[in-house]
C-alpha cells in the first residue's frame, strides 16, 4: 500500500483518539462539577421494587 | 475638572491622529461597484472620466476573484451622460455567489492619467447572510421541503408546550454543534486532510453538545430539565442536526454564514413544530375517521404544510 495512505489513516486514528480523550476528560470534569446529589434511599427503594421496565 | 480637560485633549489628539492616518490613504477613484441584473456591473467614479477611455471595452477586464487568469468576456461598455457612471455588460450571466474583480487600466479623467485601479464587486454581505437565514427558515425549511428530522417532528408535536420546548432546545443544540463542527472542519480536519472522517467527527460533536447541555441543565435549571424530559436526548437522533454541519462543510461556509444557517435551521424546526402542534391540538377534538386517527392524519397534515411551503420555493432575496 501507498505509505501516504497509511500515514493518513494512522494520523486520523491518532487525531480522533486525541479529540475523544480531550472531550471525554472535559465531559467527566463537567459531570463532576455539575454533579447532582441523589438521595441514596431512592436507589435503594428502586432496587427493592419489582420492575421489568 | 482637570481630569476632564486631560481626557478632552486626549480625545482631540486621537481625532487628529485618525484624520492624519486616514488622509494618508490613497484615495480611490472608483467609488462604488455593484451588480445590476444578471449581466451588468455598474461602476461609479469620483469624477467624470473621458469618453474615449470609458467607452472602450479594452480598458476593462473582469474576472471571478478566485480565478484571476480566467477573464470574462466583456460585450460592451456604456457611459452615463454625466460621465461618472459606467455600465459594463458581460457576455455570460454573472455568478453572483462569487465576488468579481474589475480592473480598469490607465483611467483617463479630464486628460489626466490616474493609473490602473482594481475594485471588487460582491453582493452586500449582510443581505447575503440574511438570505441564508431566511432560506433555511422558510424557503428550504428542513422539515417541510427537505423532509429531514421527521421522527422527532412527529414524536414531539402533540402538545404545544412540548413542541416549543423541543424547538428551543433544538435551536440551542444545533447552533453550538454547528459552530463547533465548523471550527473542527476548518482548523483540524481540513489541514490534516481528514475530511473523509467528517461524519464520524460531526456525530461525536453533536452527541458531545447534547451530553454537555444535559449535564449542565440538570444542575442549573432542574425545572427546565424536567420539562425537556426525554426530548433532549432525542435531539441526537435528529437528522437536521447532522445535516447542517455537512452542508457547512460542503459549501465551505465562514463562521457567520454557519451561524445564520444553524439559527435558520433551528428556528425553522421550531416554527414547523409550533405549526404542527397547533393543528394537532385541534385534531384531537375533530371527528376524524377511525383508521386515520393519530399518526396517519398527522402525516396528511404535514403533507399539506409541505404543499403550502412550496409557495416559497424558487424565491430569492437580494
Amino acid at each position: 500500500m501507498d505509505p501516504l495512505v497509511i500515514k493518513l489513516a494512522l494520523g486520523g486514528l491518532a487525531l480522533l483518539a486525541a479529540i475523544g480523550l480531550f472531550f471525554g476528560i472535559g465531559l467527566a470534569l463537567a459531570a463532576h462539577k455539575f454533579a447532582v446529589e441523589v438521595n441514596p434511599k431512592v436507589e435503594a427503594v428502586k432496587e427493592v421494587l419489582a420492575g421489568a421496565q | 475638572m482637570k481630569k476632564g480637560r486631560a481626557a478632552l485633549s486626549l480625545f482631540f489628539l486621537s481625532c487628529a491622529a485618525a484624520l492624519l492616518i486616514g488622509g494618508c490613504n490613497n484615495p480611490k477613484f472608483i467609488k462604488k461597484a455593484e451588480f445590476h441584473g444578471t449581466h451588468l456591473i455598474v461602476l461609479t467614479f469620483a469624477g467624470p472620466v473621458d469618453p474615449e477611455w470609458g467607452e472602450n471595452s479594452a480598458s476593462f477586464s473582469v474576472n471571478e476573484k478566485p480565478d484571476p487568469d480566467i477573464l470574462l468576456e466583456v460585450r460592451g461598455v456604456t457611459l452615463s451622460p454625466d460621465r461618472t457612471r459606467l455600465t459594463i455588460e458581460l457576455a455570460d450571466p454573472i455568478n453572483q455567489d462569487q465576488p468579481h474583480q474589475v480592473v480598469a487600466r490607465d483611467i483617463l479623467s479630464q486628460g489626466k492619467d490616474l493609473g490602473t485601479q482594481s475594485v471588487t464587486v460582491a453582493r452586500p454581505y449582510l443581505g447575503y447572510l440574511f438570505s441564508i437565514f431566511l432560506g433555511a427558515l422558510l424557503i428550504q425549511n428542513f422539515v417541510f421541503s427537505k423532509y429531514l428530522g421527521l421522527c422527532v417532528f412527529f414524536g414531539t408535536s402533540q402538545k404545544k408546550t412540548t413542541a416549543v420546548g423541543m424547538g428551543i432546545t433544538f435551536t440551542f443544540v444545533i447552533v453550538f454543534a454547528s459552530l463547533m463542527s465548523w471550527f473542527f472542519y476548518q482548523f483540524i480536519l481540513k489541514p490534516y486532510r481528514l475530511d473523509y472522517l467528517q461524519i464520524i467527527v460531526f456525530i461525536g460533536l453533536v452527541s458531545l453538545t447534547v451530553q454537555a447541555v444535559d449535564t449542565i441543565l440538570r444542575k442549573i435549571n432542574p425545572a427546565l430539565f424536567k420539562a425537556f424530559g426525554v426530548y433532549l436526548v432525542l435531539v441526537i437522533a435528529n437528522c437536521i442536526v447532522i445535516a447542517v454541519p455537512l452542508i457547512l462543510a460542503d459549501n465551505e461556509y465562514g463562521v457567520f454564514e454557519s451561524l445564520m444557517l444553524a439559527l435558520g435551521a433551528g428556528l425553522g424546526f421550531l416554527l414547523a413544530l409550533f405549526l404542527m402542534s397547533s393543528v394537532r391540538e385541534r385534531l384531537d377534538l375533530a371527528d376524524v375517521p377511525v383508521s386515520y386517527r393519530g399518526l396517519p392524519i398527522a402525516f396528511i397534515v404535514a403533507g399539506l404544510f409541505a404543499l403550502s411551503f412550496m409557495g416559497f420555493s424558487g424565491m430569492s432575496i437580494f
